[in-house]
């Protein structure tokens, strides 16, 4: 059943993984200025005939569409390019830099999910008091704050009171463990809070919710322990939300990779597709792009799965 | 006895020094590795200390033999390099007459598509007349103004051999220069290791430098101050003032690269020299300086004013005092006594934006309505390419040869003159300036040309920036240089 259900979604998901890649295609061609005009800048040394010559090198002189499905008859074949400005291959390229993200996004994930329902489900449980005050205002700041400015502040803060910790110049877990860990520490951080807030909000409410319904009152009754009242009843019906949320917030995390990965300097793929966006690196832009939608695409399948794990009443068909 | 225990605490000294590590932090990284290709900034800075040309750049942008142990300049069609010997490629193969020729067969090849392949454009020939000579024919009597090309990355000596060899150059390097690359992770870091076989004795003092990437600028401040780095490229001049100079080492050099507003000389009322001109006068040049840059910066001319040996200094321009009566009386002559209005194009780069709104504000004060379109550096350039725009801000790289610096922008239908400016004395003086030997009357024709090209105003040129590194105490022996060349790291010592 969920394995006929799993090939479904894969082959519902298409469609919209191309419809993404076709949109950032025509996004990225449609702004103007080509990456021959990047390479080039405002330094031209070359005759409009040699322009001419590098835009038939790149493929550039071939209508839009053809070059659409030019690229997309190489990705069916596992074939991603080369990238225009540094001649390596695209492939390479998003491997090279994949662990250095996977990385931050699993434990910024972790972060926020292990600090998000801690608080969220501590403040429902002392409603009104100080402490959901506090938690609330750390959630409303949270969601007000940009990314690019909780990071600077990290930055500043602990640059001036840890001298020695390894903020900058990322090194691979398997290298340094220890320097990897600080490398990475405040970047997650930095991501995690900003997800965070989100679920701080989210699990609140809905453990509120379910604080409220009738079969709470009815184990009330029963004498049933604060404490297992609260982990075992009201948890993990109050946890749906919150996986539909961390759903969602997956998108949002992409975009924060690219702000964080930038501050803090760490060689990841939202890093290396600003990058190529700034010098229209066609090729590195829309394999990237594909890749992480069929990523998001994958985990929210996988989220589905979750979901029949958390409450048996969700079936999958 | 003394004699040699000095000797010896000299060696150990020198030793000392040389076993060294620096890390430097700086913006962008390198775009391919390909010196006969590169065209971005970052790649010329690694890739000028990984290659050699035939000449290099002084302290003061004075030409000096490299590779080429000496040069002459033998007519005005004629210039001869004697190549040094006992030079060794980084692979350890020996450098040959055969290398040079062959560099600049490749970049002269149209299928190289190499960016320096204008420079000598107007090259008959290369060879070699024998196994120490190469010689250089031209076309065209321009020897004097070519030569500073030979400085250049883009005109490196690469080893004929490794590239026969089937290697892509974008990845793999091979140079003859001071550091050889030992690692580059994209993204993160590239490590140069010191080149022990390299020519100058002594040199390089490190053994290894680390460019570490740090798009942020606060990222570097910090990374700076915490000791992650020894050294870091700072853009803005106000976070230079954030390092005390206790503590910091401030290297900082006045750049060969201009402001300037382009205008485009064929939409009215630009098309009438004395509109341009009122420009000139009505804008305060040390006002921007003041605001922009924090002081940190220099009124420039249409030549750097640091290359005494052709600027024109900007006193000796009459436009340069701020004169906003002259500017009125100038637009009311050309039929604009209640001035117009006009749209200026640019990109939020290097500030650029912030200068536009000073200008708007000073150009408000004779009458004249600026509208500042902030466009995507992208779409800028495409614009700028195009000659769609009244007016924009931006920068241009200097360079101190008046041929270089001027003929490709002045010149009728030059591959930069994005002005569409046209004046037959400019074109005159071009090419009178490019075919002259004689220094002092070279000087006289650009000076000429300098004064006409502010009165004529196809561009306002406005000041060079500083530019600054700031390192830790320690780090000693470098030296900034207003190309914004990172040669001097082959000096540079931690003590």
């Amino acid at each position: 059943m969920t394995f006929s259900y799993t090939i479904r979604r894969i082959l519902v998901s298409i469609p919209t993984v191309l419809l993404v890649v076709l949109m950032v295609f025509l996004a990225i061609h449609l702004v103007p200025g080509t990456v021959v005009d990047m390479v080039l800048g405002t330094q031209n040394y070359l005759t409009e005939e040699q322009i001419k010559d590098l835009y038939r090198q790149y493929g550039l002189d071939k209508p839009l569409i053809v070059q659409y499905f030019l690229w997309l008859r190489n990705v069916v074949v596992f074939e991603f390019g080369v990238s225009l400005r540094t001649g390596k291959p695209v492939l390479q390229l998003i491997l090279s830099r994949l662990p250095v993200t996977l990385e931050l996004a699993v434990l910024s994930m972790t972060i926020a999910l292990s600090l998000g329902i801690v608080l969220g489900v501590t403040a429902a449980v002392k409603k009104d008091s100080f402490v959901d005050d506090v938690i609330r205002l750390f959630s409303l700041i949270g969601i007000s704050s940009p990314a690019f400015w909780i990071g600077a502040i990290f930055i500043v803060l602990f640059s001036g009171l840890f001298k020695g910790f390894n903020i900058f110049g990322y090194v691979p877990f398997n290298q340094d463990i220890l320097k990897n860990i600080q490398s990475m520490l405040l970047p997650s951080l930095t991501l995690g809070l900003m997800i965070c807030a989100q679920i701080v909000r989210i699990s609140r409410s809905s453990m509120l919710d379910a604080l409220r319904q009738e079969y709470i009152k009815t184990a009330k009754a029963k004498g049933v322990s604060r404490s297992a009242l609260i982990f075992k009843h009201a948890l993990k019906n109050a946890l749906i939300p919150v996986i539909t949320i961390s759903g969602i917030q997956l998108g949002y995390l992409v975009g924060g990779t690219i702000v964080v990965e930038n501050l803090f300097a760490l060689p990841g793929l939202g890093r290396l597709l600003l990058q190529a966006v700034n010098e229209r690196d066609y090729p590195v832009v829309q394999s990237i792009v594909l890749f992480v939608a069929v990523m998001i695409v994958l985990l929210n399948i996988l989220i589905d799965f979750i979901y029949t794990l958390v409450d048996p009443r969700v079936e999958l068909k | 006895m003394k004699r040699s225990i000095v000797l010896l605490l000299v060696l150990i000294s020198v030793v000392l020094l040389a076993a060294g590590k620096l890390t430097i932090a700086v913006d962008v990284e390198p775009v391919g590795l390909d010196p006969h290709l590169v065209t971005a900034f970052a790649s010329h800075r690694i890739l000028e200390n990984v290659y050699d040309g035939l000449l290099r750049f002084g302290e003061n942008l004075q030409l000096l033999p490299n590779l080429a142990e000496s040069y002459e300049v033998v007519d005005p069609y004629t210039i001869v390099f004697k190549i040094r010997r006992n030079v060794k490629f980084h692979d350890g193969t020996p450098l040959t007459v055969e290398d040079v020729v062959f560099s600049f067969q490749r970049i002269l090849n149209p299928e190289t598509k190499s960016p320096a392949a204008a420079f000598y454009q107007d090259v008959e020939y290369v060879k070699a007349t024998d196994e120490r000579t190469v010689e250089f024919k031209l076309k065209k009597p321009m020897a004097s103004a070519i030569l500073p090309n030979f400085a250049g990355v883009n005109s490196s000596i690469i080893s004929k051999k490794f590239f026969e060899s089937g290697k892509n150059l974008q990845l793999e390097t091979n140079g003859t220069g001071p550091f050889y690359l030992a690692e580059y992770v994209a993204g993160n870091y590239l490590v140069l290791k010191k080149n022990p076989h390299y020519f100058i004795q002594g040199q390089p003092i490190l053994d290894e430098i680390k460019f570490v990437f740090m798009p942020e600028e606060l990222s570097r401040v910090a990374a700076l101050k915490n000791k992650d780095v020894d050294m870091a490229k700072i853009s803005e001049p106000l976070n230079v003032r954030q390092f005390p100079q206790d503590r910091f080492n401030i290297f900082k050099s006045p750049t060969l690269s201009y402001y300037l507003i382009g205008i485009n000389t064929t939409r009215k009322p630009f098309n009438d020299p004395r509109v341009r001109n009122a420009l000139n006068y009505a804008i305060n040049r040390e006002a921007i300086v003041k605001t922009v840059a924090f002081g940190e910066g220099v009124v420039a001319g249409p030549m750097h004013p640091s290359i005494k040996a052709w600027a024109l200094q900007p006193e000796e321009f009459e436009e340069y005092k701020y004169n906003p009566v002259k500017a009125k009386e100038l637009l009311a002559q050309a039929g604009y006594p209640k001035g117009f209005e006009f749209t200026i194009v640019t990109s939020q780069r290097y500030n650029f934006d912030k200068v536009a709104q000073v200008i708007q504000a000073q150009l408000a004060e004779i009458g004249v309505n600026v509208k500042i379109e902030l466009v995507e550096w992208g779409i800028f350039i495409k614009r700028w390419r195009e000659s769609d725009f009244d007016a924009f801000i931006s920068m241009n790289s200097g360079s101190m040869e008046p041929d270089i610096q001027f003929y490709r922008h002045f010149k009728t239908g030059g591959s930069t003159n994005v002005f569409l400016f046209s004046n037959p004395r400019v074109d005159e003086l071009l090419e009178l300036g490019r075919s002259t030997v004689d220094v002092q009357k070279r000087k006289q024709i650009y000076d000429e040309l300098q004064k006409l090209l502010v009165k004529e105003s196809p561009v306002i040129f406005l000041y060079c920036q500083n530019q600054f590194f700031v390192a830790d105490k320690s780090v000693e022996g470098f030296k900034l240089l207003p190309n914004e060349g990172l040669i001097f790291l082959r000096e540079t010592y931690k003590k």
